[in-house]
């Protein structure tokens, strides 16, 4: 634990890190994590084809096999799996490298309560052992840099998510409209340039902060004054989702210094009537589809210092239920996106889908863990996102080497 | 401390007389007009400070409390700052009945741990937050308020944690409020016995190695963290063996579950009965329960803590790096008196070196919230629209994510500062929902009455007279050019305090203390 004298020691050792800093914004590298609030059925969307078992338990909802073609058939990324037709927005990352899948990711909570489970990976803790702060606030505190932005997190929507809760400084909002100073209608500017005087008087401590936030500002206004036109001719749908990503993008494109970005997309719990190649889950999936692909056109070369993950609470049973749908069950698959995400693959083991299997505490058929979800978090935030006091964000836990984030080259 | 049915109806019938001019739900709309009946307004007169530098009584009052409402330099001027202490001291003998209105609505501040289970935890969150604003800005036992929140980070309770929220009222109430003035050894005793501090820290967990289960081994985590952040402090001289032999003593407290749930019992067959030696003193075996106190009495007597306590308390109230020989003269005082937490105080206060550091400290947000809205003699319920600001600024109580509580120092909130000139602009024009200021009103008492003022004819005397209201001196040349060019552009046809104050709110003046 900190004691007061470690922390002017640090606060000395991140001004000399300052020092060294480029400007604002262009150092960072940024993660945008989007969780599928509900567990989502990932089954669905990288459809393990050449397994027999899948047809034989989801007779109603499987998505069919890319052997026989058509348009609605899933879409054959390898041997075994394929996407769900709707995935298809996001083939081309894909091809290229770019996207790459876990299999078999999960907790160790066996009560398939929606709530203990997002909390749990919202606060990135073991079943029972919960820790303080949310697994992103841990990682931005770790990262405390003298010059953290009121922007250096955002959540997109109403309320901070309990993953984000202990980040040093976090904005929850809707658009980039809502930063700005709360000054008289036409005064911003003179009231900014008003601040900029009351605090270039002063010489220490105060300046330096005064000063970026004001330069924030300006860098702020000037994206709010231009319509935003995303690049490369991307598309977002319309839709809260698609209209959350296109916020992000300016934010990142408008070197703001936002590091974590937190996104939910709802509506995974697909208990009824499910549906298969259309239907209540493949709507959903074509907003995540389509949002992530937009985004990944618009970003352009700032994509290089971003990395996009997609995570859930918890996957479903192998089996449909009686109402066409499926019930909670355990394992899922990690998407994630980024230069340094070694993608064009699916990691991990090929899920072993018996009726019957996994009889643990979930019921049957609950898919196998083989990886604890911070495997695959920690894996992103030391080598897509530079963290090097991993312990601190994951107190105690001893990861698995998964390889979905390629090594830094030294 | 309770009101008379009959002061109840009076402000009925105060409230129902002015009912229509309020927009506050009725309830709230009597409460706020309850206060002022109860002398919580602003006085009809309030001086200022004339001096070019921070009066060093209002230094001493932004230190001491969370800020200082219209009148509080007055009253401490005319009292002197020895009875002054002494009353705040002396807390419970200061008439709190227009804060307990706002602050004692909250129902699960006062239920126990296994009622608080029946409430939802953002329920349970929201209140606690609520009452420790209400009571931060409207008590007027403020130096007790500032002990209560050092205390609450000293022995700092993430309610994010596991089940601690349900515990955590009961954990206010009975060990930092029981204690916050009274001896240290109490103190760090009832908090060890606190169910929501067995849960925050794990030690619930512990149990004794002797234990035939393989889990069964120690859990150090509270051990360690009474020993480094609790008492001793990090470089206080104990080693891990120390940890460990603590972690013994302290195996075998359990929490009640189902019956009598969130009630802390001592499980004897899951203590460790064995001899101990902590700090070279042997613990005896078969002490049982009693080894928790005989810890306590070696690390609380021990001089590292002391040393440990007197310089935290200077880090909070003086300096973030107070002198050696001031330190040296608390925890004397400290160890005299065995931990007696209003001799400590005093001495804090009345050191010869106090006044040497006025402006030294930046307010951390929730002291900043707390001494605008009092400078301003704001209204208000604290509803999330205003404790949205607090988590925005990463200060919401109970919610800082590690057991060292938050930082006291200023280099840790400095991203905060957007949201502070937000909220100082919002609030003086009264855009921050439910809650008012009457900024005429408080104008007119310090002198600088703008009521028929243009923006444009503001004079100096009352610039400065504004200024100093609330920060203690008049304002530097460059400061007051500032804030004259500023109105010089102020496109206002009314009064121009809103943006004068907001402006001033916002200025680095006034986020130092």
């Amino acid at each position: 634990m900190a004691s007061p004298k470690d922390y002017s020691r640090r606060a000395f050792l991140r001004k000399l890190a300052f020092a060294d800093e480029a400007q604002l914004g262009t150092t960072n590298k940024s993660l945008v994590c989007i969780f599928l609030r509900g567990g989502a059925d990932t089954l669905n969307m990288l459809v393990p084809y050449s397994n027999d078992d899948y047809y034989k338990l989801r007779p109603n909802i499987a998505i069919k096999n890319p052997l026989r073609g058509g348009p609605t058939a899933a879409i054959k990324l390898d041997d075994h799996y394929a996407f769900h037709p709707k995935m298809a927005p996001l083939l081309p990352i894909y091809r290229d490298g770019r996207l790459g899948m876990v299999q078999a990711v999960g907790t160790d909570n066996f009560t398939g309560s929606h709530f203990e489970a997002q909390d749990q990976v919202d606060h990135g803790e073991s079943c029972g052992h919960s820790l303080a702060g949310g697994w992103l606030g841990r990682h931005l505190a770790t990262r405390s840099l003298g010059q953290q932005t009121p922007l250096s997190a955002v959540a997109i929507g109403t309320a901070l998510p309990e993953s984000l809760r202990g980040a040093p400084s976090a904005s929850v909002l809707n658009s980039i409209e809502d930063i700005k100073l709360e000054a008289p209608p036409g005064q911003s500017q003179a009231i900014a340039a008003a601040l900029a005087k009351l605090y270039g008087a002063e010489v220490a401590l105060l300046a330096e902060p005064s000063k970026i936030t004001i330069d924030l500002l300006g860098r702020v206004e000037k994206l709010q004054s231009q319509t935003y036109r995303p690049a490369n001719g991307a598309d977002y749908p319309d839709n809260t989702f698609g209209k959350g990503l296109k916020e992000i993008a300016r934010l990142l494109k408008g070197a703001v210094g936002l590091e974590v970005a937190a996104l939910d997309l709802n509506g995974w719990d697909t208990h009824f009537f499910q549906g298969a190649e259309a239907g209540l889950q493949a709507d959903i999936i074509d907003q995540l589809a389509t949002g992530l692909a937009a985004f990944d056109k618009d970003l352009g070369s700032a994509r290089s210092t971003v990395t996009t993950l997609v995570i859930t609470e918890f996957g479903r049973r192998s089996y449909e239920n009686s109402s066409m749908g499926t019930d909670h069950g355990r394992a899922f698959t990690v998407f994630a996106i980024g230069d340094r995400i070694a993608g064009g693959q699916v990691h991990g083991p090929l899920p072993h889908l018996t009726r019957g299997q996994q009889l643990d505490l979930l019921g049957p058929s609950g898919l196998a863990v083989a990886y604890d979800y911070r495997s695959a978090l920690a894996e992103i935030l030391v080598r897509a996102l530079d963290n090097r006091r991993i312990d601190n964000v994951f107190p105690g836990f001893k990861g698995q080497e998964i390889g979905l984030v390629k090594r830094a080259i030294v | 401390m309770t009101v008379s049915r009959r002061d109840l109806l009076k402000f009925a019938a105060l409230a129902a007389a002015s009912a229509g001019a309020l927009p506050l739900s009725g309830c709230e709309s009597i409460t706020s007009s309850a206060s002022k009946f109860l002398g919580e307004g602003i006085p009809s007169k309030v001086s200022v400070c004339a001096g070019t530098v921070v009066d060093r009584d209002f230094h001493f009052l932004s230190r001491a409390t969370y800020g200082l409402w219209p009148g509080d330099l007055d009253y401490l001027k005319s009292v002197g700052r020895n009875k002054w202490l002494d009353e705040q001291l002396h807390y419970e003998k200061i008439d709190d009945r227009a804060c307990d209105l706002r602050a004692r609505r909250f129902e699960t501040l006062w239920l126990d741990t296994g009622t608080c289970f029946e409430y939802k935890k953002t329920v349970l969150r929201d209140e606690l937050v609520r009452h420790m604003l209400l009571r931060a800005i409207y008590s007027k036992r403020q130096l007790y308020e500032v002990m209560v929140g050092f205390w609450s980070d000293h022995l700092s309770i993430d309610v994010g944690k596991g089940d601690a929220i349900y515990a955590k009222a009961t954990d206010d109430r009975t060990v930092i409020r029981g204690h916050a003035f009274g001896r240290f050894q109490d103190l760090i005793a009832a908090s060890a016995k606190s169910a929501a501090m067995l849960i925050y820290l794990d030690g619930n967990e512990n149990r004794s190695a002797a234990h035939p289960t393989a889990q069964n081994i120690p859990n150090e985590n509270y051990a360690r963290e009474l020993l480094e952040l609790h008492t001793m402090g990090v470089d206080g001289g104990y080693t891990q063996s120390d940890v460990y032999e603590v972690a013994r003593c302290l195996t075998g407290w359990r929490i009640r579950t189902p019956w009598q749930r969130g009630q802390i019992y001592f499980e004897a067959a899951e203590h460790d009965d064995g001899a101990k030696v902590v700090l070279g003193k042997t613990i005896a075996a078969g002490g049982g329960e009693r080894d928790l106190d005989s810890v306590l009495d070696i690390v609380c007597k021990h001089r590292s803590t002391a040393r440990h306590i007197a310089t935290k308390l200077l880090q909070h109230f003086v300096s973030e790096e107070p002198p050696k020989a001031m330190i040296n003269r608390v925890a004397k005082v400290f160890t005299a008196t065995d931990g007696d937490m209003r001799s400590v105080l005093k001495s804090v206060f009345s050191d010869k070196q106090f006044d040497q550091f006025a402006t030294t400290k930046i307010k951390r947000p929730f002291h900043f919230i707390a001494s605008s809205l009092r400078a301003l003699a704001a209204d208000t319920h604290a509803h999330s629209s205003l404790t949205e600001y607090l988590n925005r600024m990463g200060h919401a109580p109970f919610q800082y994510p590690t057991p060292d509580g938050y930082p006291d120092q200023s280099s840790y909130w400095l991203s905060t500062l957007l949201w502070r000139w937000n909220f100082a602009l919002s609030v003086c024009s009264n855009k921050v929902p439910e809650v008012t200021v009457e900024l005429p009103e408080l104008a007119t008492a310090i002198g600088a009455a703008t009521k028929d003022v243009k923006t444009k004819t503001l004079t100096k005397p009352q610039l400065d007279c504004l200024f100093s209201h609330f920060v203690g001196r008049q304002p530097t040349s460059s400061e007051r050019s500032t804030f004259f060019d500023y109105l010089a552009t102020s496109k206002s046809e009314s009064d121009p305090c809103p943006e004068l104050v907001g402006l001033i709110l916002s200025s680095p003046a006034f986020q130092r203390c």
